[in-house]
């Protein structure tokens, strides 16, 4: 009789179990989690494994097998030898001292110019704001290297750097110094520039839907106004700052263009030159990258926990006291910013596109004597790579079989990426927003998010060693790895867009399709995705242009001639300027048209991206 | 027991006479690839050729290499086959890795029963000795036709298989009255050379290692012999801070002067990032003076205009007054992986780029590059008269295209030793990482 009893208790609490289990099946957003909390785990976790093993592994050729005497196997000798040899500091402590110090100062950099642009596009009355914010985020998204090499282009001379004269020294005798022209100080500038778009998107959301009342408040109480600044205004961007930093950080560690073309030792490009002969020690500098852009994560999140809340959006104030300018004032803030802009957005256009038409690289003949014989249309026009026309054995850019291909690659690639990542990374924001206190959703949202903080540059090596060196499943060269790594990097992108639109929704909006019975996919296709499609579109096009323009991230994992980027990087290493500058040319105004196809129909746009 | 003792000892002695035989005739077991590597050695390239368009009719061929003009040597390649077999075709993929990524791919590739590659055409002598030869990775194949070329038995021969010798020369601008003639001048004080950076491009710094061989090292005292007193003062601060560097990695006795070049010269070269832009900087009238160490082929592609022109350049080893090295020379090597899916197709393909003036024609067009087999460097000589080409170029004459040629440039050039080059990495090697760039 007991155990009969017993024997009904265990069925009916096995009953129970599974039927908590069906309905915990049954909500949509918990298989999400669970999926993509696994999937999420495997894809960020599984590379940081393989780059660790990496660094214990025996390579032959290399100085561990010199070490140790041993063709396999593993040791700590990569280690040692990086940390305690003669050459610690030309390996180690310089790039990664350079490498902390354009990082901290390409924050300051985008969060003083973005900050500010920021406060005069949406604080005061300044004139033609409308084209300023639309030519503000140029520089991001122009490839990374762009203003680089606008830079190079402009300041080198051959009086300081020893190279072909730029633009200043060639026409206007102007040199300028070696630390103008390399080093630390132009890379603090161009990545402080290219992210401060990161910066005037984060602070301006802010500054945009700031309640005035509490500045007004303290300038009825006679407040000075340093002290509006310092105590109200300040605090109150600070999560946005905080954000900047995150961003801005990770991702001018992991930059390999900038520091390359403009002569700076930094982990990154250190990797690539160490890794013939120290391949071991290489991926302890990715480590490195990953374990500081982790640890500025965990930094930051620190700081959430511990810092006051403020509350931005009230709800009851949509008014904002404007600074008043002046009359004059207003057009004259303007006309720096326009001419500002010209330079950061406009100038490396026009640069790119007159440089495809120049005889030689650099060859300014034709500025000097206006003669336009000093101007060709080879790069472009020529149709046979037989007879010699200085193009290295290359056809035109028109005709050029290698530069299409990338192009269509580069399009696919961008196209894949961002519907994987944007797909996923709404999927994470619907999901994390329906279980916002639950640990795991946290968990889950964290996990998607850790990629975007680890260097580009240390999340291609991770995969390249993972899915490109391995014995039994070897991906080198597929668009497959290209579109799993750009999926697993750019999904913070969607999963924060997301997130954010949908905290805004009110639950009461799904529960009453609920009741009557609307499947789920319905439920997000005719009510969730339409009401927020905006910023959901956003997330989708972040993936799509930063793909686009990607070097640090695919630049192990493909050959040149694959997409865009590798064969720009290519043809400009190889001599071929007119080349690199026109498929530039040919991505940023490609990348522009989908953007403004995409805000033209949808509303979505670049700046409602991260924002949110 | 005398007996007993030399009975055992006889023993242990006829034992060992037949355990040290055993050894002598003992040959490693061959590996399938190099099976037919073998029998391929003794083929014509025509008999080479109809057992690729057996083995490769109707599939894929997977190569991987440095240069990218594989791509343009294999439709060539098919074609030459469809002149055999009509119906023959075969599909191809050429891949370039960056950033010496050639050699991860092949490692990685390596492990597999058959590979994706079914060739490698790579340069780098040290990293192929270190990473790849003595891997297993790679198998040499040698022509019979080449080797017929080159006076030598294909099963004898023991280096690696070139298919072309690069240099990369010291050139220099002549727009001013400053002369470089001899080769210490480049690494004289206040001088910067233009140079391709010897941590991104690896075979530059292979050229640092063979320095220190005797026969470089020799070359180098020569010419250090003949300077000025003045010009020697400077060199011997260097020479003799080297002095126990040289003795302690067992160089030869004027080992001390190639690290003494080797100093100066990484304390002083302007690292560029590859050899186009150092060209277009030195064709340029601004450059006056200024010299760079760089591949000789990129001078062709300059255009005139008002303040570039190719005659505004000198090859400094062309004159007559010229002492000591005047660049360097790397190879191209061709090899079968030894996983091949595809060997008999990539011996074939091999040979054909070896042994025919239109397999070697994607490079021979360059001046700069010298093929491997004297035959087909005359044959390319006479197609495309690159000692002539500068007198008869459009715009011209410009005498610094006028390529002298293998022959005359063999022993003005530091060549590639992928053996020694392994055996210095981390003495010399690591020593050169030690040295303090130049940066401005």
């Amino acid at each position: 009789m007991t155990n009969q009893l017993n024997a009904t208790k265990r069925a009916s609490s096995f009953r129970i179990g599974r039927n908590k289990l069906f309905t915990f099946l049954s909500q949509p957003y918990n298989v999400i989690l669970i999926v993509l909390g696994v999937v999420c785990t495997i894809t960020t976790v599984a590379p940081i494994v393989a780059i660790i093993e990496d660094t214990l592994k025996i390579h032959p050729g290399t100085i561990d097998q010199y070490l140790t005497g041993k063709t396999e196997g593993f040791s700590f000798a990569n280690y040692i030898d990086l940390f305690t040899s003669k050459l610690a500091k030309t390996n180690l402590w310089e790039p990664l001292g350079n490498t902390l110090i354009i990082s901290f100062f390409a924050c300051v950099t985008a969060i003083l110019v973005g900050g500010l642009f920021a406060f005069l596009v949406t604080r005061t009355n300044m004139k033609f704001k409308k084209y300023l914010s639309s030519i503000f985020i140029f520089p991001y998204i122009m490839p990374q290297w762009t203003l680089a090499l606008v830079w190079r282009n402009l300041f080198n001379s051959n009086a300081v750097t020893g190279t072909s004269d730029g633009l200043l020294a060639s026409l206007f005798g102007i040199r300028m110094p070696l630390w103008w022209c390399q080093g630390i100080f132009p890379c603090i500038i161009v990545l402080g520039l290219h992210y401060s778009a990161f910066a005037y998107i984060l602070i301006g959301g802010i500054f945009r839907n700031m309640d005035a009342n509490l500045e007004e408040a303290a300038t009825i109480l006679n407040t000075p106004k340093w002290r509006i600044v310092t105590r109200i205004t300040l605090p109150m961007v600070k999560p946005a700052i905080l954000s900047t930093v995150l961003l801005v950080f990770g991702s001018s560690m992991g930059s390999y263009p900038v520091p390359h073309y403009l002569k700076l030792s930094t982990l990154s490009t250190r990797y690539l030159e160490m890794n013939d002969k120290y391949a071991g020690e290489a991926s302890i500098l990715a480590v490195i990258m990953i374990v500081i852009g982790v640890a500025i994560m965990i930094i930051n999140q620190q700081s959430l926990k511990s810092r006051k809340n403020y509350t931005t959006v009230t709800g009851k104030s949509g008014q904002i006291s404007k600074i008043n300018l002046g009359k004059v004032g207003k057009y004259a803030v303007a006309i720096i910013l326009i001419f500002t802009t010209f330079m950061t957005s406009i100038y490396p256009l026009i640069s790119f596109a007159f440089e495809t038409f120049l005889p030689n690289p650099g060859d300014y003949s034709f500025l000097r004597t206006w003669n336009p014989s000093n101007l060709t249309l080879k790069w472009w026009i020529t149709n046979e790579n037989v007879t010699e026309n200085g193009l290295y054995g290359q056809m035109g850019m028109l005709f050029n079989k290698t530069i299409w291909t990338a192009y269509g690659g580069t399009i696919f690639l961008s196209i894949m990426c961002a519907l994987f990542a944007g797909t996923i990374g709404t999927l994470i924001g619907y999901a994390v927003s329906k279980k916002r206190r639950n640990r795991f959703a946290n968990y889950v949202n964290n996990i998607a998010f850790l990629p975007y903080l680890m260097p580009s540059v240390a999340v291609g090596i991770a995969y390249f060693i993972l899915l490109a060196t391995n014995d039994h499943f070897n991906l080198y060269n597929t668009y497959a790895l290209l579109i799993i790594v750009g999926t697993v990097k750019y999904i913070p992108f969607a999963s924060r867009a997301s997130l954010n639109s949908m905290l805004q929704l009110s639950g009461e909006i799904e529960e009453s399709a609920l009741i009557q019975n609307v499947p789920w996919f319905k439920r997000m296709f005719r009510i969730i995705i339409p009401i927020q499609k905006s910023s959901i579109l956003s997330g989708f096009l972040l993936p799509f242009i930063t793909c686009m323009r990607e070097l640090s991230l695919f630049m192990l994992l493909c050959v040149q001639g694959f997409i865009m980027s590798t064969t720009m990087d290519y043809f400009d290493e190889m001599g071929l300027a007119a080349f690199s500058s026109g498929m530039n040319l040919m991505l940023i105004v490609t990348i522009l048209i989908f953007n403004g196809i995409i805000n033209k129909i949808t509303g979505a746009s670049l700046d409602k991206g991260i924002g949110g | 027991m005398k007996k007993l003792l030399a009975f055992t000892l006889a023993c242990l002695m006829v034992v060992s006479c037949f355990a040290l035989a055993a050894c002598g005739k003992k040959e490693t077991k061959l590996s399938a690839t190099q099976e037919i590597i073998k029998q391929a050695q003794t083929m014509t390239l025509e008999e080479l050729a109809r057992k690729a368009i057996e083995e490769s009719n109707g599939k894929t061929f997977y190569g991987v290499g440095n240069s990218s003009r594989g791509k343009s040597a294999l439709p060539l390649f098919i074609e030459y086959l469809q002149t055999i077999d009509s119906s023959y075709n075969m599909t191809y993929e050429w891949q370039q890795p960056k950033n010496n990524k050639i050699f991860d791919q092949l490692t990685a590739d390596s492990k597999k029963t058959t590979g994706t590659f079914a060739m490698t055409l790579i340069q780098d002598g040290n990293q192929i000795e270190s990473k790849m030869v003595q891997t297993g990775i790679l198998d040499t194949f040698i022509p019979k036709d080449w080797a017929d070329a080159n006076g030598v038995k294909a099963e004898d021969y023991n280096g690696y298989l070139a298919l072309q010798t690069l240099n990369k020369i010291f050139m220099y601008n002549s727009t001013g009255s400053k002369t470089y003639t001899n080769c210490w001048d480049f690494v004289a004080e206040g001088e910067h050379g233009l140079f391709m950076d010897i941590d991104s491009e690896l075979v530059g710094k292979n050229f640092l290692y063979m320095l220190t061989k005797d026969e470089y090292a020799n070359q180098l005292k020569a010419a250090y012999d003949v300077l000025s007193a003045e010009k020697k003062a400077y060199i011997d601060t260097a020479v003799k801070a080297v002095e126990g560097d040289a003795k302690d990695f067992g160089l030869g006795a004027n080992g001390k002067y190639a690290l003494a070049w080797i100093k100066l010269w990484v304390e002083s070269y302007n690292a560029q990032s590859d050899d186009g832009p150092i060209c277009n900087t030195l064709v340029k009238d601004s450059a006056t003076d200024q010299f760079g160490l760089l591949v000789y082929s990129k001078l062709r592609s300059v255009s005139e205009t008002e303040e570039t022109s190719k005659n505004n350049v000198k090859v400094a080893a062309y004159q007559d007054d010229y002492k000591g090295i005047g660049g360097y020379g790397y190879c191209h090597y061709l090899f079968v992986t030894d996983n091949s899916p595809l060997p008999w197709t990539a011996c074939a393909f091999i040979a054909y780029m070896t042994c025919t003036v239109d397999g070697f024609s994607a490079w021979g067009k360059d001046i700069g590059g010298y093929s491997s087999n004297p035959t087909v460097a005359a044959g390319t000589e006479e197609k495309y008269h690159h000692s002539t080409g500068g007198d008869t170029a459009e715009g011209g004459p410009f005498p610094a295209l006028n390529d002298k040629g293998f022959t005359w440039w063999k022993d003005r050039l530091v060549i590639e030793d992928p053996e020694y080059c392994a055996s210095v990495a981390f003495t010399v090697g690591s020593w050169i990482e030690l040295l303090t760039k130049y940066t401005g």
